[in-house]
């Protein structure tokens, strides 16, 4: 056994800055991140989907003595919608909230990333929560009412992407331009907003006027309206006027969220 | 780097309203240095931990990271810094092996690099035997130390010029603390700076170059260990533990004292080792008398010069004698 020994660690450190690293590298690395976070609670978003899919189609639909089948097929295409809804602008907040008051969020914003790759990895994940929830709801319709969808593909897949993304980034700029209690407050009265006074699973004409001018610049109708055109592609159409309103909300939710986290207090 | 600094900080400040919570504040760290921030909590060293890392705008001053102005470009600096936050780092969902790997590619490691540099740092810490068991969002899994070992090691893991800790061992068990403060120690030797965040002097005095003492937002300590110690060979400390419900303001000191510093029931004085056996028979009297529980003679330490300096003895700041030495 020696009784000396000598280490001659070479300087490892490198001076000056670290390079960059390449944007994708970052997106993966902090994508595998955001899927362990929100991969530890993903079973109880889909049981909470799956029971909200069947309160929204099946409870609903008791409330409707004798329904006709234009009825249910309104009723059940707007399910969807209001599903998506959900995750976006409740469980999303709640999760950002929650950030907010342990520290997460804190810390994130410290990594040595760009900060809009934090919140394009969080969208990613959360458009993988919510987009099952359109298959949920449209498996729990068959089961209850049988009739048949005419699916058209394109507009259901464009349709749903970007009523997720929409809804997550409007939930997130309400998580991280509020204090977290008053965001979880929001997001509450929303989803009872978008559940009873939104024209997403009744027809928009059994709101007074005034209401329905209020909802076509609210992007909970244009929503449910596009989704319902790639859901029942021979009774309902899509329009340009809702496309164009739910960008803007997806737009003005982004610009919101990544100024937050970019902010400087 | 422009002047051989992984950190200069210069007369910065940051106003909350009205509070100052960082005024003028002065700090520099050069490679290879572990420089300690202590202060009591709300002396603002979360504050100017926040502003190198670009999460607070400072009101005024300047920060250099590795030469990176961190005002003007804090993505570019955020680069330049690793920082184990106070809070405990997110992981759940993610083992220790898969959270520290993460950390490693963050910063531009290869896959193998970063699989292996978490291998290395689990064997540093002897973390290994929770090395692959699963954080669970209800707090299960891993147990609060473990939890921030595994936040230390994804801030040490990769190389970068300054590593920023923040009070890095909370709950964490003796063996391990003397492990973690090796790694830290291994850092400055490799040739990072090391910001160490703590408000226990004890535990800090083992492991910095330098120290710098936040009090209400202003730095009034820094030095070297030694230098702050303000004492020499000559010098001891002697400690009084006062009665709970007497408090004695002990005035009557027999020997000349270059500090006191009262915390507590404490009464640490600092004395010229020519005059030890004086104080210790009055120490001695003392305690026959029942004016004191117990007293200890023993090497001048940092806690008591960090006690002085952030006034926090009650009648520390009335005493003249101790503001000189410190």
């Amino acid at each position: 056994m020696s009784e000396l020994t000598v280490s001659t660690s070479p300087v490892r450190v490198p001076t000056g800055v670290p390079p960059r690293i390449g944007h994708w590298t970052t997106y993966r690395t902090l994508l595998r991140w955001a899927t362990a976070q929100v991969g530890a609670m993903l079973p109880l978003v889909i049981v909470v989907q799956a029971l909200l899919a069947a309160g929204i189609i099946v409870g609903f639909g008791l409330l409707i003595p004798d329904i006709d089948t234009p009825t249910a097929q309104f009723l059940a295409t707007g399910a969807p919608t209001v599903l998506l809804m959900v995750v976006g602008l409740v469980i999303v907040p709640q999760g950002v909230a929650q950030a907010r008051t342990s520290g997460t969020y804190t810390y994130l914003r410290m990594l040595p990333v760009p900060r809009p790759l934090l919140l394009l990895a969080d969208l990613t994940v959360w458009l993988l929560v919510a987009l099952p929830s359109i298959a949920v709801a449209v498996i729990v319709a068959q089961l209850r009412y049988g009739f048949g969808y005419t699916f058209d593909w394109p507009l259901l897949v464009a349709a749903a992407v970007l009523i997720a993304v929409m809804a997550t980034s409007v939930g997130y700029a309400i998580a991280v331009s509020l204090p977290p209690l008053l965001a979880q407050l929001v997001s509450q009265v929303l989803v009872f907003f978008v559940m009873l006074f939104s024209p997403v699973t009744f027809p928009a004409a059994q709101l007074p006027t005034w209401f329905q001018s209020v909802h076509d610049v609210l992007p909970f109708r244009p929503a449910a309206d596009l989704l319902r055109a790639g859901l029942l592609t021979d009774a309902y159409s899509a329009s340009w006027r809702d496309l164009v309103v739910l960008l803007v909300w997806c737009v003005v939710g982004l610009a919101v969220s990544i100024r937050a986290l970019m902010r400087r207090g | 780097m422009v002047n051989g600094a992984v950190l200069e900080v210069e007369n910065l400040t940051r106003r909350f309203g009205s509070v100052i919570a960082n005024d003028q504040v002065g700090l520099r760290i050069r490679p290879g240095e572990v420089v300690g921030l202590l202060g009591h909590n709300g002396a603002g060293k979360t504050t100017l931990v926040s502003q190198v890392v670009g999460l607070l705008r400072p009101d005024g001053g300047s920060i250099q990271v590795a030469g990176v102005d961190a005002i003007a470009d804090p993505a570019t600096a955020r680069r330049c810094v690793a920082l184990q936050a106070q809070s405990q780092a997110p992981i759940d969902g993610l083992t220790p092996r898969g959270a520290i790997e993460i950390a490693g590619r963050l910063r531009g490691m290869s896959r193998a690099d970063a699989r292996r540099a978490a291998e290395k740092i689990a064997d540093e810490l002897d973390i290994h035997e929770w090395f692959d068991r699963r954080a669970r969002p209800d707090g299960g899994g891993l147990s609060g130390g473990v939890r921030r070992l595994t936040a230390f090691a994804m801030a040490a893991v990769a190389p970068v010029p300054l590593v920023i800790l923040d009070e890095p061992t909370n709950d964490v068990d003796a063996a391990r603390r003397r492990r973690l403060w090796d790694v830290v120690r291994r850092l400055g030797d490799d040739g990072a700076g090391v910001l160490l965040v703590t408000h226990n002097v004890v535990e800090a005095e083992r492991v910095v170059d330098e120290l710098v003492v936040l009090d209400h937002g202003t730095v009034v300590a820094a030095g070297s260990p030694s230098q702050l110690r303000g004492a020499n060979d000559h010098h001891l400390r002697l400690e009084l533990a006062l009665h709970p419900h007497h408090p004695d303001p002990l005035t009557d000191i027999p020997v000349p004292v270059t500090r006191r510093v009262r915390a507590s029931r404490r009464v640490l004085l600092t004395i010229d080792a020519r005059h030890a056996e004086a104080a210790v028979a009055w120490a001695t009297t003392l305690a026959s008398e029942g004016r004191i529980e117990g007293y200890a003679l023993g090497p001048v330490t940092l806690e008591d010069a960090y006690l002085a300096a952030t006034g926090d003895a009650a009648d520390a700041a009335t005493t003249p004698e101790e503001t000189a030495h410190v």
